[in-house]
């Protein structure tokens, strides 16, 4: 196969950073070629200059053995290279058609929009691509799955060449990334060439031809999947051996004698209902379920960041105010959101004011806050979390996914709080900041703390926790210990394939 | 000193352009320079910066207070009603403040506890707190306001020097003191940036948008008291519009209308500008028409520089670095 994209000595500086260094390699006509590498590795920023986005500091991009300059996406695109985004812009109250033609809308009568024409071209699309929604549904009403499909489409009807896909499986159900993985394949057929970013191994075991591995803006290799192991892969991204990766390292230190939390008949306007259970001390427990299993809602509920329907909460015996988020950090919850950009850290603030924003009144010197104390706080704790860079004046919007999330998990060190509810704390992070995290959660053990984990990866959840508790469609349906963990059982419990169980 | 640039380059190029503006309408016009011109920019800054000190506070939030022209109506002829029946001016003013903060406490209640758009909200309650005065004062001015409530509020202490700017100065730095030094300042900016997160930190975020709405009002209770100290009079139509007024101010200074970004002494600059303008196109003898073009035009002119501005800050970092040859840094985005 020829060199179809070729990356020439590609260089690119922002202030303050040099996000590529040199980085050299080339794209095939029509494989799927994956981009892995650790956050902060230059995955986006290459993904960037290829769409226009920016513009490379040194070196050329080739398509065709010609070269290529976009000044803006726009121009890319008019070339046949579309971006499908991580974050999904799409405008919810436009119907799918409407979306899809954004910007190429079909006109009659000179100024009249062609809807009838609209729907039934992108309807054929769809139909094309397997999708069983309908063009004449408002974009809001689809899952983010579907969305996606949508910007697929979009990107074949204006007869993309090159695909590339940023963490396309983030917010997807199993269903689903059966289904986008369908789609892939049948572009893949058509002669597209795709580039796929995720940090999930096995979906690119799975899907790709080629993986080229950056690691810190270096070029490290092109791996064909075919002839390399998962083991191979993760050494050339992280640059050692993480073959004890998602395990637990140190002693068990549950003690089953003493509960924290206790839940009792919790249900909530989401639709979840009958929630029991309880947390003992020095416990991770996780919650295991597929996407609208509502884990996460259940989570705000007892974090009184949305309200209750019904039921009990006690902490440490007594019942809980979980009123409002305020009242819960004050008894000592504290949760950590899996929407990070959105609900996790503040876009505007340095890293020792996002750190300090749950403890604030610890640094204060009467009215004033202190200043010294404050950034003291943040610089001893973001040691602790291995916080690169750990400077207190750095903007947090800023910092790669996984060190964002360490300075959440830095504010959250700052408080006392015994129960610290992490929902889904590693999505979107790569492997390295993964260990790190997994090893302060069992720090956090270490220091008397308990643990509720929302998680979605079954290797996470099995790896990481005392106890695994599955929810279904807003119930729980099945209780795990940990000498009881069985892979295929727990998803089997979390799909709907068993009746539920009486679990208490 | 370069981090000093780089920190204050909204607040320098405000400087840079007033400094400007004051040769330029010197040189085509010396009396814009005499000191009883200076004296009537700064009165008229001193209205627009106390309103606008106030807003900023609130529109680093997210939000915006369009009642601040109602309330100084308000407070004004409610004030210049206790003064005009004998209320010591000492108690009036402390009654003045005090209702003014709770008109915007009662913003603040409308906003976070029953959930309206601050836009909404304050268009509102600009229709009522304008009806109140209106009310109060059966439509007609509040006459005279007695010398001793005006040499309180307004008295000169040195020559040029009178007591509504320190007023004006006092507030400034109250409010400099509040946004920098202080949780509910922290707590503002968080707000502004990412609401929803500082609430999931444990943050009452109803209480401080709430309390910031009634400090912010305090402003415009001083801007109120201070202007029936100069006028002598509580006019219960007066201040329409001035909240356009301390927006520019705001805006001119730096403040983002998206909240989370603004500062006192940009708004304090911004203030002088927009009154130094308008005082020199009166000077100039310019038609009130073209007065309207000519500032609005600054209030545009000013919010394009800042998106140059950030253009060039985000370039020149750039250049720095090469030339420095320094790219130590690798994390960040990538």
């Amino acid at each position: 196969m020829e060199d179809y994209i070729k990356f020439q000595n590609i260089t690119k500086i922002f202030p303050g950073q040099r996000a590529l260094n040199d980085v050299s390699f080339h794209i095939c006509k029509g494989e799927i070629h994956a981009l892995i590498g650790e956050n902060g590795a230059g995955k986006s920023t290459l993904l960037n200059i290829l769409h226009g986005m920016f513009s490379a500091t040194k070196g050329k991009v080739f398509i065709n053995s010609e070269e290529v300059k976009f000044t803006s996406a726009f121009e890319a695109i008019q070339k046949g290279i579309v971006k499908v985004h991580q974050e999904i812009n799409a405008i919810p109250e436009l119907t799918v058609a409407e979306n899809l033609m954004l910007g190429n809308e079909i006109i009659k009568c000179g100024f009249i929009l062609n809807k009838d024409q609209m729907i039934k071209e992108t309807q054929e699309l769809l139909d094309k691509l397997g999708c069983n929604f309908s063009a004449k549904e408002k974009m809001k009403n689809l899952s983010t799955g579907k969305k996606q499909m949508v910007q697929i489409a979009k990107a074949l009807y204006i007869n993309a060449k090159i695909i590339s896909l940023d963490e396309p499986t983030a917010s997807l159900s199993d269903g689903e990334v059966r289904i986008l993985f369908k789609i892939i394949n049948e572009l893949k057929a058509n002669g597209i060439t795709i580039l796929y970013i995720s940090h999930k191994l096995d979906e690119i075991f799975e899907l790709c031809d080629r993986a080229t591995v950056l690691r810190d803006g270096e070029y490290i290799a092109t791996l064909n999947i075919k002839q390399t192991t998962e083991d191979e892969l993760i050494r050339s991204m992280v640059g050692r051996d993480v073959s004890m990766f998602g395990q637990r390292i140190k002693p068990f230190r549950v003690e089953k004698d003493k509960t924290v939390l206790k839940i009792e008949s919790l249900s909530g306007t989401a639709g979840f209902k009958n929630i029991n259970f309880e947390l003992k001390k020095g416990e991770i427990l996780c919650f295991f379920g597929l996407v609208g299993a509502m884990r996460t809602e259940v989570m705000r509920a007892i974090f009184g960041a949305d309200h209750a329907t019904g039921g009990m909460i006690y902490l440490n015996g007594n019942t809980l105010d979980n009123s409002s988020p305020s009242a819960c950090v004050k008894e000592g919850i504290g949760l950590i959101s899996e929407n990070r950009k959105e609900e996790g850290f503040v876009k505007n603030l340095t890293n020792s004011d996002n750190i300090a924003l749950a403890s604030i009144q610890n640094y204060m010197n009467g009215f004033f806050v202190n200043r010294r104390l404050k950034e003291k706080n943040a610089v001893r704790v973001g040691e602790k979390v291995k916080l690169n860079p750990n400077n207190p004046d750095f903007m947090t919007s800023n910092l790669s996914g996984g060190n964002a999330q360490k300075v959440i998990l830095a504010k959250w060190l700052s408080t006392n709080v015994d129960v610290l509810i992490m929902d889904e704390p590693t999505k979107g992070i790569d492997i390295g900041a993964k260990a790190e995290i997994y090893k302060l959660m069992e720090d956090l053990l270490e220091e008397g703390k308990s643990i509720i984990m929302v998680s979605s990866e079954l290797t996470e959840a099995m790896g990481m926790s005392d106890r695994i508790i599955v929810m279904r469609e807003g119930v729980i349906v099945a209780e795990f210990n940990r000498d009881e963990f069985a892979e295929e059982r727990i998803i089997t419990y979390a799909v709907g394939g068993m009746k539920n169980e009486e679990v208490f | 000193m370069k981090k000093f640039f780089k920190d204050n380059s909204r607040e320098l190029s405000v400087v840079v352009a007033i400094v400007i503006m004051f040769v330029a309408f010197g040189i085509i016009q010396p009396i814009y320079l005499s000191a009883n011109n200076i004296r009537d920019i700064i009165e008229q800054a001193t209205i627009y910066g106390l309103m606008g000190i106030g807003i900023t506070g609130v529109i680093i939030t997210g939000g915006i207070d369009l009642s601040v022209g109602s309330v100084l109506a308000l407070v004004g002829a409610v004030v210049a009603q206790m003064t005009v029946a004998g209320v010591p001016p000492v108690i009036s003013i402390i009654i003045g403040l005090a209702f003014g903060f709770t008109l915007g406490i009662f913003n603040g209640i409308l906003i976070t506890k029953f959930g309206l758009q601050p836009f909404i909200a304050t268009m509102g309650t600009m229709a009522i707190y304008r009806g109140l005065a209106y009310v109060v004062t059966k439509g007609y001015p509040v006459l005279g306001v007695p010398d001793t409530y005006r040499k309180l509020v307004d008295g000169e202490i040195l020559p040029y020097l009178r007591v509504s700017v320190i007023l004006f100065f006092l507030f400034a730095v109250l409010m400099y003191i509040i946004l920098k030094k202080t949780k509910l300042g922290t707590y503002v900016h968080a707000i502004g940036g990412n609401e929803e997160a500082t609430r999931l930190s444990g943050v009452k975020v109803n209480k401080y948008k709430t309390l910031i709405y009634g400090i912010a009002m305090l402003g415009t209770a001083l801007a109120a008291m201070i202007q029936i100290g100069k006028l002598g009079t509580g006019d219960p139509t007066t201040g329409q519009g001035y909240e356009l007024n301390a927006i520019a101010a705001a805006a001119i200074g730096g403040t983002s209308m998206a909240g989370g970004r603004g500062t006192v002494l940009g708004t304090v600059l911004g203030a002088i500008l927009f009154a130094g303008l308008k005082v020199g196109l009166i000077v100039m003898g310019v038609d009130t028409f073209y007065q309207y073009i000519a500032t609005g035009l600054v209030i545009v002119i000013a919010s394009y520089i800042e998106v140059v501005q950030t253009q060039i800050s985000n370039k020149t970092g750039l250049l720095m670095k090469i030339f420095s040859g320094k790219s130590s840094n690798k994390s960040g985005n990538a």
